[in-house]
């Protein structure tokens, strides 16, 4: 802990600020910080940790040196003999067991749990190499070692007895036999099973001393442990030793003789000890140029391989979690939007936690203009500031609660969204529930969460805080249904009305819905005014919303967030200043004893677009990798900080046309990296590249190309001679060739050319000048119109008569028939009534008409926007061929067009009765005779009529001849042999022929009808039996 | 036990409508109604009754009796033998003939309409 003070003492504020790390890196480091002091020691504390036998054998260290006075005889000798041999030094007993351990991991048949202990002591050893202390010298450790060799090989010899007693009885002698796989066949025996979950029998015996026997049944746990553990080992070491195998082992089962194998390991150890040795002289002659206390660097050096043991130790944990922000006073974001999203909580405050707004805001007024005094040098959100101030000014609802109960954070990934979310909400006193992209978005569980979330509050822990709700990733909701609750959860409505309309699904619902809760709303706005406000809000506590709900989304403009977007206070996450990152990471960079330059990480928050997550990841990855030093190129060379980036197509457009910001302050910073690059040519080829691997990116390289075809004009154009206009349009005539082949050969291969018109584009028409881009729409535009026209033309020639369609088929229509059709079919036409047109005029009209009918062409009426009527051409083939910017055309009037489209109705009717007629002639007789018929009959009626008659007369016979000719008004059929009986005196026979018209009922009829709604004159009687009988 | 016998009419009986009307006739002169002809009855193709009586035109609906009618015609034969077994219901035989079945009714029931025939020429 003190070299920690010592280190960072000199950034005061640092060391407040991660106090939670340093007191939980303390923590983590206390273990092996206390041990430190001696290397043995230490490694010896990490085998305890992880192995079991060296356990033992530790245990037994002391179980022998206890026996050691009793000294044990007869079978229990080899061990002891071994353990006492051992034991002279803890240096050499750590020797001895790695040395042992380092086999075994080579012999090709290890346990799996000594393996891992050989791991483990493997590091351990590494460690005692890094851990001694410079002055000591690898050799005399080498010495040491050797030593432990010498001693430990002939133990292993002698003790071989004991290990080969597991494996193969048949070479065990009698004598030795206490320590049994199997129950013996004679005599007393103790089972005794190891940790290890191996059993054995340990014989007893007569003749052994009572005493022994004592000691055995007293410390037979250990005892066994001991036996068992050494056994192992033992049996590890005896395999390879080669005049064992030799003798008993026969096997071979090491391709490599043992001693070649361990002069192997020996050498390498050796070269490993000079290697580190080096760079720890080297290290110290480079630090000490930096650091003038050489004290300092040891402890740096410590703390660099205690910081490495915990990366052994907790791997799994992230930097990007381990250093992330604790307090608000960490935050890298933005500080306005920190303090907007802070001052937004604190509106809550008076609904959340009663606490009353004005005290509060004088408090945040202060903060303001502090904060304020320091937005204001980068004045780029100037305008959007006042405008979020307004609204963190603006009023509290009836409920108390501000007037956007939702805050919506947007920003680009690993700009620290949902850490903010998080830190100021639990620094505004709340407790924070998360729902995230990974939770299930189901409709029943979020409306769960969100009522438990916003309705309830813990009870359990200790501090009852409040709830706010975080939705991480809104915008990766599947579905509006998601963001239907919330928005009714907005406006406060019951949940059952939302629910009811979630059944229902969908958009149609959703504003339904929203209207529905604006209306309820206002009522309670209407109501609060009145005295009844108090009663009102207690009903509604249970509906309306009360905590806060801070939703995070990457794209704001997603269409599922539309209308959240307008119920929401937006606040856009700029870009991390690459300056404060730096800082940052340099101070993460030295917490983990990496080193690295400023430039370096510069490149790094470059690459990475300043996410601070991803430039952390990156850090922690190449920590992971060994690298401990860090310069610009290796940043560079690194693919790793790169993410799969998908840019809006604008931003893609934008970097097409816009060349790359100058980057002075980066070739100040390293001059070799441009050198190394070569010059402009090779910025260039970059260029190139990064605009290849954007476009590529995107993947849309029809709206890609469509944009930069509809923009590309727009641009600065330098050349005068518009060459590079030439070129572009080659580009693009290209890659629509291309995309052709694509589309139409399925040739996809030839896709990956496609991302170069975007890079010729950029070659050539690149600028400095920020570019106004508009999305592309022409190409839709053209798209709708053909569609239009090709209908159009269909429509044309589906109707057309067949001998004309004979001959014409789309393509001749429109570029050779057309534009003269149009002419032809306007002939000129007097102002006036058609028939007062002369012969020639008559049959110019009738021609014009024969011709609109051959092309299947009339006039229909239509209404313009300005509500005047105008007949258009039907199918109004007239947009084929006529342009734009050609002289407007002679067109026919109005009436003139009238007066047509009615003629050509007339003609096209009689032409279908004709054709009727031609298709059935005999039908077209009868209906021939029988005009004639009535025709004869209307001549005999209105020969001799008075006046006074003539009139009812006429009615009659109209309605007569105009509904059916051969029925009369009542329906019956005209007899015409009446005819001749009724000619008889002209008097009679006009009243009787009205009256057989007429029937004499509407006129004189003898009865009449006299109306009386609802009276029944029908008679109830009783009816007798026997009247009817 | 009273037995009435019901016969039906050869071949079936026939079916016949029902008229309601909600008014009533009224002759022009004091002849009564007997002999005169009432009116014309027409169908229009959708099948709407319409009923021209006078000068009063009438739309009505069909509608489905919910109990039918049956119309009996009876028919009373009294034995030859006896003037005295008249009295006695066993010798007289009583049969009823069903002439015809009323299942359906047309009513009549909204106001008439006027038919106005001469209309002046000029108005």
């Amino acid at each position: 802990m003190d070299e920690y003070e010592e280190m960072y003492g000199i950034e005061d504020d640092f060391e407040q600020q991660f106090a939670d790390e340093l007191e939980v890196m303390a923590e983590i480091d206390s273990g092996p910080l206390s041990g430190r002091s001696s290397p043995v020691k230490r490694s010896k504390w990490r085998t305890e940790e992880c192995c079991s036998f060296a356990e033992a054998l530790a245990s037994a260290d002391d179980l022998v040196r206890a026996q050691s006075a009793a000294r044990a005889p007869g079978g229990l000798q080899g061990t002891t003999d071994t353990t006492t041999r051992v034991s002279p030094g803890t240096g050499e007993t750590k020797a001895l067991e790695t040395f042992a351990e380092e086999h075994n991991s080579l012999t090709p048949k290890p346990k799996r749990r000594r393996q891992d202990v050989a791991k483990k002591l493997h590091f351990g050893l590494e460690d005692n190499g890094r851990d001694i202390t410079p002055p000591s010298s690898p050799e005399e450790y080498r010495s040491s070692r050797n030593t432990s060799l010498d001693t430990v090989t002939p133990g292993v010899l002698e003790i071989s007895g004991l290990g080969a007693l597991q494996a193969s009885p048949r070479k065990v002698d009698l004598s030795w036999q206490h320590v049994l796989r199997r129950p013996p066949p004679t005599g007393d025996y103790i089972t005794v099973t190891g940790s290890a979950g191996n059993r054995v029998y340990l014989a007893k015996r007569e003749e052994d001393s009572s005493k022994v026997g004592i000691t055995w049944v007293t410390v037979e746990m250990d005892v066994v442990f001991v036996v068992v553990g050494v056994a192992n080992m033992i049996v590890g070491l005896t395999m390879d030793a080669r005049t064992l195998r030799n003798s008993q082992y026969s096997l071979g089962l090491l391709s490599v003789p043992i001693e070649v194998l361990r002069e192997q390991v020996a050498e390498k150890r050796h070269r490993q000890l000079v290697v580190e040795s080096q760079r720890l002289t080297d290290m110290l002659s480079s630090t000490s140029h930096v650091n003038v206390e050489s004290g300092e660097v040891d402890s740096m050096d410590q703390e660099g391989d205690a910081a490495e043991g915990d990366c052994e130790d907790t791997t799994s944990r992230l930097w990007v979690d381990k250093f992330s922000p604790a307090h608000y006073t960490e935050l890298l974001s933005d500080d306005f939007i920190n303090r907007c999203l802070l001052k937004w909580l604190k509106l809550w405050d008076m609904v959340v936690f009663g606490r009353e707004k004005p005290t509060k805001k004088v408090k945040a007024n202060q903060a303001d203009s502090r904060l304020q005094s320091k937005e204001q040098q980068n004045s780029r959100f100037k305008t959007k500031t006042q405008m979020t101030e307004e609204i963190l000014e603006a009023e509290l609802d009836q409920h108390h609660r501000p007037k956007y109960k939702v805050v919506l954070l947007s920003g680009p990934p690993g700009l620290g969204k949902t850490t903010l979310a998080h830190i100021i909400a639990k620094h505004a006193g709340y407790n924070v529930v998360e729902i995230n992209a990974s939770d299930d978005r189901s409709a029943e569980l979020f409306q769960k969460r969100i009522d438990t979330a916003t309705q309830m509050k813990s009870v359990l822990g200790a501090n009852e805080k409040p709830n706010c709700l975080v939705i991480d990733e809104i915008d990766g909701a599947p579905s509006v249904s998601f963001l239907t609750i919330v928005l009714c959860d907005l406006q406060g409505v019951e949940w059952l009305v939302g629910w009811s309309g979630f059944r229902g699904t969908q958009a149609a619902i959703n504003v339904l819905l929203a209207a529905l809760n604006r209306k309820e709303n206002r009522e309670t706005d209407s109501e609060a005014s009145g005295i009844a406000m108090l009663k009102k809000k207690k009903k509604k506590k249970e509906s309306v919303l009360l905590r806060p709900i801070i939703c995070i989304c990457n794209d704001l403009y997603v269409p599922a967030l539309r209308q959240l977007r307008q119920q929401a206070f937006i606040l856009n996450f700029p870009q991390t200043q690459p300056s404060r990152l730096v800082q940052r990471l340099a101070e993460i960079c030295r917490c983990q004893g990496m080193r690295v330059e400023t430039g370096a990480l510069m490149t790094l928050c470059e690459k990475t677009d300043s996410d601070i997550r991803s430039c952390i990841n990156t850090l922690q990855f190449l920590h992971g990798r060994g690298q401990r030093q860090l310069d610009q190129r290796a940043v560079q060379s690194v693919k790793v900080g790169l993410k799969d980036q998908n840019k809006g197509l604008f931003s893609i457009w934008q970097e097409i046309f816009q060349l790359p910001r100058a980057k002075r302050k980066r070739i100040g910073d390293d001059p070799f990296s441009l050198g190394e690059e070569g010059g402009l040519s090779s910025a260039g080829a970059q260029r190139l590249q990064h605009i290849v691997h954007l476009a590529s990116s995107s993947g849309e390289y029809e709206k890609l190309t469509n944009g930069l075809h509809d923009n590309f004009l727009s641009m600065k154009l330098k050349d005068p001679s518009l060459r590079g206009v030439c070129l572009a349009l080659e580009w693009l005539s290209f890659s629509d060739l291309l995309n052709e082949a694509v589309m139409h050969l399925q040739n996809f291969s030839l896709m990956r050319y496609l991302p170069f018109l975007p890079a010729a584009f950029h070659l050539l028409f690149a600028a400095t000048s920020v570019p106004r881009i508009n999305y592309p729409n022409s190409q839709y535009e053209a798209l709708t119109k053909t569609q239009h026209t090709r209908n159009a033309l269909v429509a044309l020639l589906a109707e057309v008569s067949p001998s004309i369609r004979s001959r014409v088929d789309v393509r001749c229509l429109s570029l050779d028939v057309l534009s003269l059709l149009l002419d032809v079919i306007c002939p000129k036409l007097r102002p006036v009534n058609p028939q007062l047109y002369s012969t020639r005029e008559k049959q110019q009209l009738v021609e014009l008409i024969n011709t609109m009918l051959c092309y299947n062409l009339t006039y229909r009426q239509d209404r313009s926007p300005e509500g005047q009527y105008v007949y258009l051409l039907e199918p109004n083939v007239e947009e084929a061929v006529r342009f734009p910017g050609l002289p407007p055309r002679r067109q026919l009037t109005y009436q003139a067009k009238q007066m047509i489209a009615r003629e050509l109705e007339l003609e096209r009717m009689r032409r279908a009765e004709a054709a009727l007629l031609a298709r059935n002639p005999l039908q077209r007789k009868e209906e021939e005779k029988e005009m004639k018929t009535v025709a004869t009959r209307d001549k005999a009626d209105k020969t001799g009529l008075r006046n006074h008659q003539q009139r009812l007369e006429n009615i009659m016979k109209q309605a007569v001849m105009e509904s059916r000719p051969e029925v009369d008004f009542f329906g019956r059929p005209i007899m015409p042999k009446e005819k001749p009986k009724t000619s008889k005196a002209s008097g009679e026979q006009e009243k009787y022929n009205a009256e057989l018209v007429m029937g004499r009922a509407v006129g004189n009829s003898d009865v009449w009808f006299r109306f009386n709604e609802g009276v029944s004159n029908a008679v109830r009687r009783n009816i007798y039996i026997r009247e009817l009988l | 036990m009273v037995q009435i016998i019901i016969t039906s009419v050869e071949g079936g009986p026939a079916e016949w409508l029902l008229v309601e009307l909600q008014g009533e006739m009224v002759a022009r002169q004091n002849t009564g109604l007997a002999k005169n002809l009432m009116g014309d009855l027409h169908f229009t193709n959708e099948g709407v009754p319409v009923l021209i009586v006078g000068h009063h035109i009438l739309y009505g609906k069909q509608v489905k009796l919910e109990k039918p009618f049956a119309v009996l015609v009876k028919h009373t034969v009294t034995p030859q033998g006896s003037e005295v077994a008249v009295e006695t219901d066993s010798e007289r035989l009583t049969r009823y003939t069903v002439s015809a079945l009323i299942k359906k009714k047309l009513i009549f029931k909204t106001r008439p309409k006027p038919i106005i025939t001469n209309v002046p020429k000029k108005v």
